[in-house]
């Protein structure tokens, strides 16, 4: 395929911008364990929450920590991790949505798993 | 109310869907708050469930709507963010759709989504009793994702109408509105292994962070949320099992499961072990059935909770095949089945489901036949 033999030519340094998100790429081009730039995450294997909702969990537990690190008692503190909460149930539901939503057949079958083309045969 | 101004067709509005024939005002709302569009003339059944789990297809929303008959699904057409199911017989709405105060709101009061401060009661009960009474109503919707409040959506009259949030029973006037209530009551060693399953997958969490957001919302989760169990008709109370010994199961998987039934609530019969009114302790595992690590156990019993007369029956321990499912099944009675193994069949249905394999699946599937059965005989009665 003329995309993985011209990636053989490009130097390892090009691939740092993509390697953000490693496992996505890998399936279009080559991709060479050498030297890496920059870390990158290590995700789960799940179902990925999408991105925006992931930014502002990660933002809303930032500020969370900053405005409980001073005084912990206070009500912006239980507001701020309230907020935390907020978000992080929106994520699992986002991502239960997903999950759902990716495979259309897999979708009826939830509802409806008695019909026929939901049967599930053992043996 | 003083707050109510009523207009003749006559008047103008943001949103004027066509064939609208009065419009309700209520006070400084942006928008109009309800629409009087006459749908049907038979009452709507309303149950409540207070649950902490935010709005979005829960485990028990599934299983009560499968068991209800039909998929769940969002409004067609709607805003994609809303939080409202629809299915055939019911309609679920969450109540964070009436805050008050959005997520900046809030954050710049320094109030908590549990205070009763960020939700507007008025507008809750105003639109439950105009939904009960057959009217559709202009809801509307809060945006989880942006944690702004969204342009209303129409809901029109369900033959059952769900309530889930976080103060469906705080209100005294949405209270007497309910058919039915119930109140989802998880321990907190039992919160924070279901917390931590659920969030440690995201960046930037951590077992302190989660620890610290149970914490800080704990004073007013028991000021303002946990008091409502006492007006509850069922409360499905999930504690951690005692058949393990120490702190032997990290994820929250074998559970210990009580569900409480409030005696003399109309159209709701409580569940019972073998004879109705004693205590009875019974390990079902044994020369007929097999079960497998680390078993389970079962206990039925009264007593009184918050001043109420209850029964509370209990499951310890963990499903592990079909026939310790209809094994169980047939000793428990008033149970509402319209037919032997209908629980087993549903419990099957959904064995994907968490929660399938202990307590919180069976009793939530049992007081999903139990909603089938009040709604039914209400409408008999009509």
């Amino acid at each position: 395929m003329a995309s993985t033999v011209a990636s053989l030519s490009i130097p390892a340094t090009t691939f740092a911008a993509a390697d953000v998100l490693p496992r996505r790429k890998a399936a279009s081009r080559i991709w060479f364990p050498v030297a890496r730039r920059g870390g990158f995450a290590v995700r789960s294997t799940g179902p990925a929450t999408p991105p925006d909702i992931s930014d502002k969990l990660s933002e809303s537990i930032k500020e969370a920590e900053a405005t409980c690190a001073d005084e912990k008692g206070t009500a912006e503190c239980a507001a701020a991790w309230d907020n935390v909460e907020e978000i992080s149930a929106a994520a699992s539901h986002a991502r239960d949505n997903l999950k759902e939503n990716s495979d259309p057949l897999e979708k009826y079958c939830k509802d409806n798993p008695e019909t026929d083309e939901c049967r599930i045969y053992d043996n | 109310m003083a707050a109510f101004t009523v207009h003749t067709s006559a008047a103008t509005s943001l949103y004027s869907p066509a064939g609208t024939a009065i419009l309700l005002r209520s006070r400084s709302r942006a928008y109009p708050t309800t629409t009087t569009i006459r749908v049907s003339c038979s009452k709507t059944v309303v149950i409540g469930v207070a649950a902490d789990s935010g709005c979005g297809k829960s485990t028990f929303m599934r299983r009560l709507t499968s068991v209800l008959g039909g998929g769940a699904e969002s409004p067609r057409g709607g805003n994609p963010n809303s939080n409202t199911l629809v299915s055939d017989t019911a309609t679920v709405i969450c109540l964070d759709d009436y805050h008050s105060l959005d997520r900046a709101g809030r954050k710049a009061k320094g109030v908590t989504a549990l205070d009763p401060r960020a939700h507007d009661f008025d507008l809750m009960y105003e639109q439950v009793r105009a939904i009960k009474e057959g009217r559709a109503v202009e809801k509307p919707v809060y945006n989880h994702v942006t944690g702004r409040l969204d342009p209303p959506e129409l809901i029109t009259p369900p033959e059952i109408l769900v309530i889930k949030g976080l103060h469906p029973m705080y209100d005294e006037r949405v209270r007497d509105l309910l058919d039915l209530s119930i109140y989802l009551d998880i321990s907190n060693e039992v919160k924070f292994k279901w917390k931590v399953q659920r969030d440690m997958a995201e960046r930037g969490h951590s077992l302190e962070n989660i620890r610290a957001s149970i914490e800080a919302r704990k004073p007013d989760f028991d000021a303002y949320i946990e008091p409502q169990k006492q007006y509850a008709d069922a409360v499905i109370e999930v504690l951690p099992t005692q058949l393990i010994p120490g702190p032997g199961d990290d994820e929250g998987k074998v559970l210990r499961v009580k569900l409480i039934m409030k005696e003399g609530v109309e159209h709701f019969a409580p569940v019972y072990l073998f004879d109705e009114g004693s205590t009875v302790n019974w390990i079902p595992c044994g020369r007929k059935l097999s079960c497998s690590y680390p078993g389970i156990r079962f206990a039925y019993g009264f007593g009184t909770y918050f001043g109420h007369e209850v029964s509370v029956v209990e499951m310890d321990g963990q499903f592990d095949k079909l026939d310790e499912l209809i094994y169980v099944e047939t000793h428990l009675s008033n149970l509402s089945t319209k037919f032997y193994g209908e629980v087993a069949q549903q419990m099957l249905k959904h064995a994907d489901f968490p929660g399938s394999s202990n307590g919180t699946g069976l009793f939530q599937t049992i007081v999903g036949l139990k909603i089938r059965d009040l709604y039914e005989q209400i409408v008999a009665r009509r």
